[in-house]
């Protein structure tokens, strides 16, 4: 996370962000970007503030939450029936594959890994009001990269594995640095570049693995080796440790450390409230002498390591098999993201999310038996996303009413 | 020199004109749509739910009922469906129109995958028409006037839109509601249902466009089948700097690119066809990154309204 | 063109257009409008004064429909009427030129004319209407040009046509004067005359300035906290009563002429005795550098257009410097400079000697500018952080990145702050939003004064606030001055800048093109100045 793309301090485009606001025509006004830049971006909630509520309004928007996953999980079961599945076999067996099966709850944090790294760099990065969105490719992309090493680097497994991680985080920072820097210098939103490398790391990626000299497998002998990557050696994996006879990767254990730290960071430092700063308001950031293009900068390049990272993860870790293969990120950076919105932008809350995200995952292992297609599950992360967005803007309208009527809208 | 040579064969092929119009084509329908919608205001990423929403639709639609006609307007409502969620979340619920779009993405992915997967569909083609005397036009005859039959309603959709956007007090507050919402909002124009009949319309138009994508190009449903293409009709947008004329050529020249590609593949050059696929989507990298500094977006792009909140 | 509004001017003038008795509208616990009755009459322009928050702009926004009374009947021609949207108003003849946010700028003058309508567009039929519309009312107005390349007393010409292509009989202006020079506002009245006289309309003039009340109206209704506190024929008043009744106490016309709209006549104007001239402009001139030097600053917009075209400005410690200006001519753009909101393209800003790198996020504060915006909610403030924080911007941008912030020390300053500045706000904790505007004006100027500035510019300071707040401010202000602060006072309102400046300067096009000493300043010189006229 050093490399920014832009000298601080002596950015010669600092007066050019062409964001458009309501304000007169002054294009080149220093980051004309409008206050309500927190409204536009990627976060529901502005994030500085906690919102007192009244006790009877916490219950209407706590009703609100579970009528709206009720609704979704209705939807839901409805779907099921329509294709003449049972929805209580299908939840039965989504229970079991995430929790109550032996050793599922383990599998089950495992997974929940690589979606609350990639959340976690989303949040800090939303927060400051970008919005990045292709978590998809930055996941394979660091994967690629740690594939690369963790077959090629001689040495021991431990000092591999390290390697390995970095690595992928490098590989992660370098695909969101090229949003990074199309944004500071050409004033390109990240919201399309990065979606669109996300399909050109599809196509590098799965070059990738047809070359040898790249990530490709180097054992000729192995049967249906096109389009695969080598395997990651026994000792360059992340270990696992067991409790109560579940197998929980390492790589939780970085998750959850790196989401700790994010969350300190967020709240107790300086860089922490100057992210903040700069999502809500642009030109106040300005003015008080906090360099936007620099910090979004860094941070759009931090969130891409930290999908890296989480795609290592994925790779060295047990959430999923032990070689790279076509597709590889299996959506990993989508639902991380998912879990980022969800979260809405606080780093602690993305822990439970990430859990019930990796908890479907793991569940839908379980759905073959009941005759029911697995991307079922897909469909009802979909459906709790919409749904759980629905209580916030209800009780924004609510608020805003409110202060309507106390304020005779502004005027 | 052997790439000069390459290029000469690409370009003298009937089949690249083909394949690019069948592209183009797509890619006009999905482009000139999101202009719309982006006029409005709204920087609308569900494209490529819509997209596959409208394939989805048609095959539904002719799996029904075998006609090609129906499969095109169950597309459209495929289509319209998705825009319906995207704009009333966004623009009625102030939903984040980001969140929405991507949600709505993942979730036409995974419905439409899991409905066909339980459903079965089979292939389904629309016929060829050919236009007499402008079909034998040597090496692009066949590419602009031998096309199935839904093709030409492209010729309709652009001169359509133009007239629908510059020339009708409809136009005329769509366009106001995307530059300056709190204006148009005092002038009594009702900014947020404006938004949302603008996405309404790309939604028809990006039904209309994956209807035609599956009937005349692919002749069968495929998992995820759009695969990114409606996020290059959003950069086909940018490219055009807001304006149809542009979005037009765009879309146009992202068909002729991706065209390329899989005619480099049939004519049998060494170059593998994956990192070719990533080609369409790196020239449009580069023309954003040329084009988006230079022009100028509507002021109120991607900026919810609510009345006095500034 | 002006059917219906004629048949009525022959109508007696005892039954008003619009009667409005014992109007009640709650907000919460505040009550905007406490039992209003007012009348406007078809051929008469009728005044409403009353400060900031006094209840004028609820009062009309229930005339045009966009806020619907708690009580009280609202008749049109007699008929009682519910009014519950902008189009049902046009549709009862009531129509409304706004001060600001009804012209889409990047639209051309003719359709934004006929944004709104509900019939088919016909960009003919329109054109002819605009000029027609324009020609018969005196208004000079191009229909095809793009309003943003209008200057605001055009687009405000604009704003009329729109007004009255509806043919309204009832016209409602909202602080008309405050985008045009003195003579555009004499025209306006003039305009307004014809509407009422040719045209039998009924006019409100909505205005918290008391000179333009007795110029321009016929009837005036003063209101105070919600009520109706006055109401007679101009005539029959003078300045002071309006004053007195407008503010509720017995007030000086001379001290708080900035806050009323009065110009107190410049040759026996005797300095209030609290504002002490720690930099009289004798003591000025022999000083040293100046505090706040700008030399050949020129900025060029995106789209080519000269915003600021060689400005030119020395700022003395301890003196007040008035920016005079008609808006939109280079003065927001000055003030962006030095909020380091914008980089000159060419020219240079010195603070006490050192040049200071334009456009460098942070740099003017460092050089230890301090800025009251003009909206503060651009770049003054952050809404949806706490009070506490808000008072520390400053500092949150200059601790190492991964330091610990000490939010109870913050929290700690923010209260003796909060105290010293009389900031009514639930405590350091609380969300900058849910404070009032003059709370929010306060706290800005709480934290610019506490940076310890050597120059302080002030950016329409006083905008919505109301008499007492603006007392406050002026006197910060001065007190500022007097302790050796070089201010820097940007303003459109004539009466603030020449009620506090000991030197100014008129803004035109991007130039500044007159300078002059308080004392040889008269309006009519600074006006023909706003309006680029060489002096």
């Amino acid at each position: 996370m050093t490399t920014t793309g832009t000298e601080p301090g002596s950015d010669p485009d600092a007066v050019d962000d062409r964001r458009s606001d309501d304000r007169p025509p002054d294009d080149d006004a220093v980051l004309a970007a409008a206050q309500v830049s927190a409204a536009t971006s990627l976060g529901g909630a502005p994030a500085g503030v906690k919102v007192r509520r009244s006790v009877d309004d916490r219950l209407v928007e706590v009703g609100l939450y579970v009528g709206s996953i009720l609704l979704a999980l209705l939807l839901s079961a409805g779907l099921v029936m329509a294709v003449g599945g049972s929805p209580t076999a299908v939840f039965s067996a989504l229970l079991d594959g995430s929790v109550r099966s032996p050793g599922a709850w383990g599998l089950t944090i495992t997974t929940m890994a690589p979606l609350l790294l990639v959340a976690g760099g989303t949040i800090v990065a939303t927060r400051a009001g970008l919005v990045n969105i292709g978590q998809e490719g930055q996941v394979l992309v660091g994967a690629a990269f740690a594939a690369y090493l963790a077959v090629r680097l001689p040495g021991p497994g431990p000092v591999v594995l390290v390697a390995a991680l970095v690595f992928a985080a490098v590989g992660g920072a370098v695909w969101a640095g090229i949003a990074a820097g199309m944004r500071a210098w050409r004033s390109v939103p990240e919201v399309l570049t990065t979606l669109l490398l996300t399909f050109v790391a599809f196509g590098l990626i799965t070059y990738g693995l047809r070359q040898r000299w790249l990530i490709g497998d180097r054992d000729t002998s192995r049967q249906g080796r096109v389009n695969t990557g080598e395997q990651i050696p026994f000792d360059t994996r992340l270990p696992d440790l067991r409790i109560f006879g579940n197998a929980i990767d390492s790589g939780a254990i970085i998750a959850l450390g790196v989401a700790a730290l994010l969350a300190w960071m967020m709240a107790r430092t300086f860089l922490g409230a100057r992210i903040d700063v700069v999502g809500l308001n642009r030109r106040a950031a300005q003015r008080f002498g906090i360099s936007e293009k620099p910090l979004s900068a860094m941070l759009l390049i931090g969130s891409g390591a930290l999908a890296g990272v989480g795609g290592s993860v994925l790779l060295l870790g047990a959430a999923s098999g032990d070689r790279m293969t076509i597709g590889f990120s299996g959506n990993f950076g989508w639902e991380g993201l998912l879990v980022a919105l969800l979260a809405r932008n606080r780093v602690l809350l993305a822990i439970p999310m990430a859990f019930v995200f990796a908890a479907l995952r793991t569940g839908s292992s379980f759905l073959a038996a009941t005759g029911v297609d697995r991307k079922m599950t897909d469909v009802v992360q979909a459906l709790l996303v919409l749904a759980l967005l629905l209580p916030p803007a209800l009780m924004f309208i609510r608020d805003r009413r409110r202060a309507m009527a106390a304020t005779g809208g502004g005027g | 020199m052997d790439l000069i040579n390459a290029l000469g064969v690409l370009l003298s092929s009937e089949a690249l004109y083909i394949s690019a119009f069948q592209l183009g084509v797509l890619f006009v329908f999905a482009g000139a749509g999101e202009w719309v919608a982006e006029r409005a205001g709204t920087l609308n990423i569900s494209v490529e739910g819509m997209l596959l929403a409208g394939a989805f639709g048609a095959v539904l639609g002719y799996h029904l009922t075998g006609a090609i006609a129906v499969a095109l307007i169950t597309g459209c409502v495929g289509g319209f469906l998705v825009a319906l969620v995207q704009a009333e979340m966004s623009h009625r619920l102030t939903a984040n129109q980001f969140v929405v779009g991507l949600a709505l993405n993942v979730l036409v992915l995974g419905l439409t995958a899991f409905l066909a997967s339980e459903i079965g569909f089979g292939p389904a083609r629309a016929g060829v028409v050919r236009i007499p005397l402008l079909v034998d036009i040597p090496l692009v005859g066949v590419a602009l006037f031998g096309r199935p039959w839904p093709a030409y309603a492209v010729y309709l959709l652009v001169p359509f839109l133009w007239w629908l956007v510059f020339r009708t007090r409809w136009g005329l507050e769509v366009r106001s509601v995307g530059e300056n919402p709190q204006s148009a909002d005092v002038s009594g124009i009702p900014v947020n249902a404006r938004r949302r009949q603008a996405i309404l319309l790309t939604g028809l138009a990006c039904g209309y466009g994956g209807a035609f994508f599956v009937l005349g190009q692919v002749g069968v449903f495929q998992f995820g089948m759009i695969n990114g293409r409606g996020f290059i009709a959003i950069a086909a947008v940018i490219f055009g700097g807001w304006t149809l004329r542009g979005t037009v050529i765009g879309a146009v020249l992202f068909g002729v690119v991706e065209a390329m590609t899989i005619a480099t593949s049939v004519k049998g050059y060494r170059v593998d066809p994956f990192i070719l696929d990533a080609a369409p989507y790196v020239v449009a990298l580069t023309v954003v990154m040329v084009f988006a500094a230079r022009v100028r977006q509507p002021r109120a792009l991607a900026q919810p309204f609510v009345r006095g909140l500034t | 063109m002006t059917t219906h509004a004629t048949a009525d001017a022959a109508v007696p003038t005892d039954v008003p257009a619009v009667r409005v008795r014992g109007l009640v509208k709650r907000y919460g616990a505040v009550t905007a409008c406490d039992g209003i009755d007012i009348d406007l009459r078809p051929g008469e322009i009728h005044g409403v004064l009353g400060e900031n928050g006094a209840g004028k702009s609820t009062l009309m926004k229930v005339l045009i429909g966009l806020v619907l009374p708690d009580q009280g009947r609202v008749e049109v021609r007699g008929r009682p009427v519910v009014i519950d949207d902008p189009q049902e108003a046009a549709e009862l003849g009531i129509g409304m030129v706004h001060q600001h946010f009804s012209l889409v700028n990047e639209l051309r003058v003719w359709e934004n004319v006929v944004l709104g309508e509900r019939r088919r567009l016909d960009a003919g039929a329109a054109r002819r209407r605009v000029r027609t519309i324009a020609e018969h009312h005196g208004l000079d107005v191009d229909p095809d040009a793009r309003v943003e390349d209008l200057t605001a007393g055009q687009r405000q010409r604009v704003e009329i046509v729109k007004c009255l292509r509806r043919d309204p009989e009832i016209v409602i202006f909202d602080e008309p004067t405050s985008v045009l020079t003195p003579q555009e506002s004499e025209h306006l009245f003039r305009v307004l005359r014809v509407a009422v006289e040719r045209d039998g309309r009924a006019v409100a003039l909505v205005s918290h300035k008391l000179d333009e009340i007795l110029r321009a109206t016929d009837t005036v209704t003063i209101l105070r906290r919600g009520r109706v506190v006055g109401s007679s024929l101009t005539d029959d008043t003078d300045a002071r009563t309006l004053a007195q009744a407008m503010v509720g106490r017995p007030v000086s016309l001379r001290s708080e002429a900035g806050a009323l709209g009065v110009v107190a006549d410049p040759i026996d104007t005797e300095r209030p005795p609290d504002a002490v001239p720690g930099g009289a402009p004798d003591a000025v001139s022999a000083g040293p550098a100046p505090a706040l030097r700008v030399t050949g600053a020129r900025s060029v917009r995106g789209d080519g257009k000269v915003v600021l075209d060689g400005i030119d400005l020395d700022v003395h410690a301890g003196e007040i410097v008035g920016v005079a200006g008609v808006e939109g001519n280079g003065q927001t753009e000055l003030v962006e400079v030095l909020s380091s909101l914008r980089r000159l393209d060419a020219g240079t800003v010195e603070v006490d000697g050192r040049p200071v790198d334009t456009g460098r996020a942070g740099a003017m504060g460092a050089a230890r500018v301090g800025v009251i915006p003009e909206d503060r909610h651009d770049a003054g403030c952050v809404l949806d952080l706490s009070v506490a924080q808000n008072l520390h911007l400053g500092r949150l941008a200059a601790g190492r990145p991964l330091g610990r912030l000490d939010h109870d020390r913050m929290r700690a300053a923010a209260e003796r702050l909060i105290d010293e500045y009389d900031i009514s706000c639930a405590g350091p904790d609380a969300p900058f939003r849910s404070l009032s505007g003059g709370n929010q004006q306060r706290a800005v100027l709480a934290r610019e004064l506490t940076a310890d500035p050597l120059v302080l510019v002030a950016s329409q300071p006083t905008h919505g606030l109301d008499v007492g707040a603006i007392e406050f401010m002026s006197e910060r202000l001065r007190a500022a001055a007097a302790s050796g602060v070089a201010v820097l006072l940007v303003s459109s309102e004539l009466e603030e800048i020449l009620h506090l400046s000991d030197r100014i300067v008129v803004m035109f096009a991007g130039r500044i093109v007159g300078e002059m000493r308080r004392d040889d300043a008269d309006f009519e010189r600074i006006g023909l100045l706003m309006a680029g006229a060489a002096a």
